[in-house]
């Protein structure tokens, strides 16, 4: 374990220079399973922010103005507490693109058949 | 005459058990895959509370009219916060320090504990004030989507409990800091998921 600049931590598994070394292995596959995290101070620092989303979320709901408006500040603010849990808390943005892949593809699924069957009942419009 | 040569068939090499050909490990792999259908899964109670509270004949009690907003506000927070102690657990079996591995652990599940408890005492409130499982199909939804959501909680609880008993007999390496990661991608998948709901659920206005 190594830190990194801007306070990132690279972890090592141990498994992985084994695998490497190991005969039918192609070494250039693993690089995308290695990653560096961010520190503590850092996670800290997410959080802050996620409560902070938050506590504006909940005021945005006192606030009198048009549901339109309302709903899509709603929305773009989940969406933003949303990306950062699974970007920095999950890892998805410094873990293998093909775990990005597999999560996006069971979001893009469930949003495209979901808004449609909605749209369909005229529950959205 | 030429004879075809047939590949070498692959050797696995000791410790490479657990990875997939894509090179990532399989556990993580499929923890990904089930969280991607649990989308699914949870997207179909959100649009189905979504539908029905829509659809809710005029002066029957849905669960807007029995919303305590300040308190959910609170609630969300407290789960919110799990994510950070949790991801904290990951951090400190990666540097090996498995007193604050416990530590984060069961601060983690503590604060799932209160969440569930404090979801519990929400249905409570709503059972007082006429809102249950039968009054309508709206409040049926919303029974059902948050006490899944509350199960999916209380199971990740039982997980990040079990890794802590097993770290307190020693049997949890440094190396296998793959188990708390795994646990810890559910846990933060439940997280998210609560953020969509309190926003969709909650903050949302009701259209009917």
């Amino acid at each position: 374990m190594a830190e990194e600049e801007g306070g990132a931590v690279a972890t090592e598994d141990p498994a992985t220079p084994e695998l490497e070394a190991a005969p039918g292995h192609d070494p250039l596959l693993h690089r995308g399973a290695e990653h560096s995290h961010p520190s503590p101070a850092k996670y800290v620092g997410i959080a802050i922010l996620l409560a902070i989303i938050t506590a504006l979320e909940v005021g945005l709901y006192y606030i009198n103005m048009p549901a339109p408006l309302l709903v899509g500040f709603l929305l773009i603010l989940a969406f933003l507490k949303f990306t950062m849990v699974a970007a920095f808390f999950m890892h998805l943005k410094f873990d293998s693109p093909m775990l990005r892949r597999v999560f996006i593809t069971g979001i893009i699924l469930a949003g495209v058949v979901y808004t449609v069957a909605l749209l369909t009942l005229r529950v959205l419009v | 005459m030429q004879t075809a040569i047939a590949p070498a068939p692959h050797t696995p090499a000791p410790g490479d058990h657990d990875y997939s050909v894509t090179g990532i490990d399989s556990r993580k792999l499929g923890m990904w895959g089930f969280l991607a259908s649990e989308c699914l899964f949870f997207g179909a109670l959100i649009s189905s509370h979504l539908l029905y509270r829509a659809r809710a004949p005029q002066g029957v009690k849905v669960p807007h009219d029995v919303y305590d907003i300040p308190y959910t506000s609170v609630s969300s927070f407290v789960l919110l916060m799990s994510s950070l102690t949790m991801v904290l657990a990951l951090a400190a079996i990666q540097r090996g320090d498995h007193h604050r591995l416990r530590i984060w652990l069961l601060a983690t599940a503590f604060l799932g504990t209160l969440f569930v408890g404090g979801q519990v005492y929400e249905f409570t409130v709503f059972t007082h004030e006429g809102l249950n499982l039968s009054t309508s199909v709206a409040a049926s939804s919303f029974f059902v989507l948050t006490g899944f959501h509350g199960v999916h909680v209380t199971v990740g609880i039982l997980w990040l409990l079990s890794l802590a008993g097993i770290s307190l007999r020693g049997k949890l390496p440094a190396e296998n800091h793959l188990w708390v990661e795994i646990a810890g991608l559910y846990w933060h998948f439940v997280d998210v998921v609560w953020i969509l709901i309190f926003t969709v659920v909650y903050l949302v206005p009701n259209k009917h």
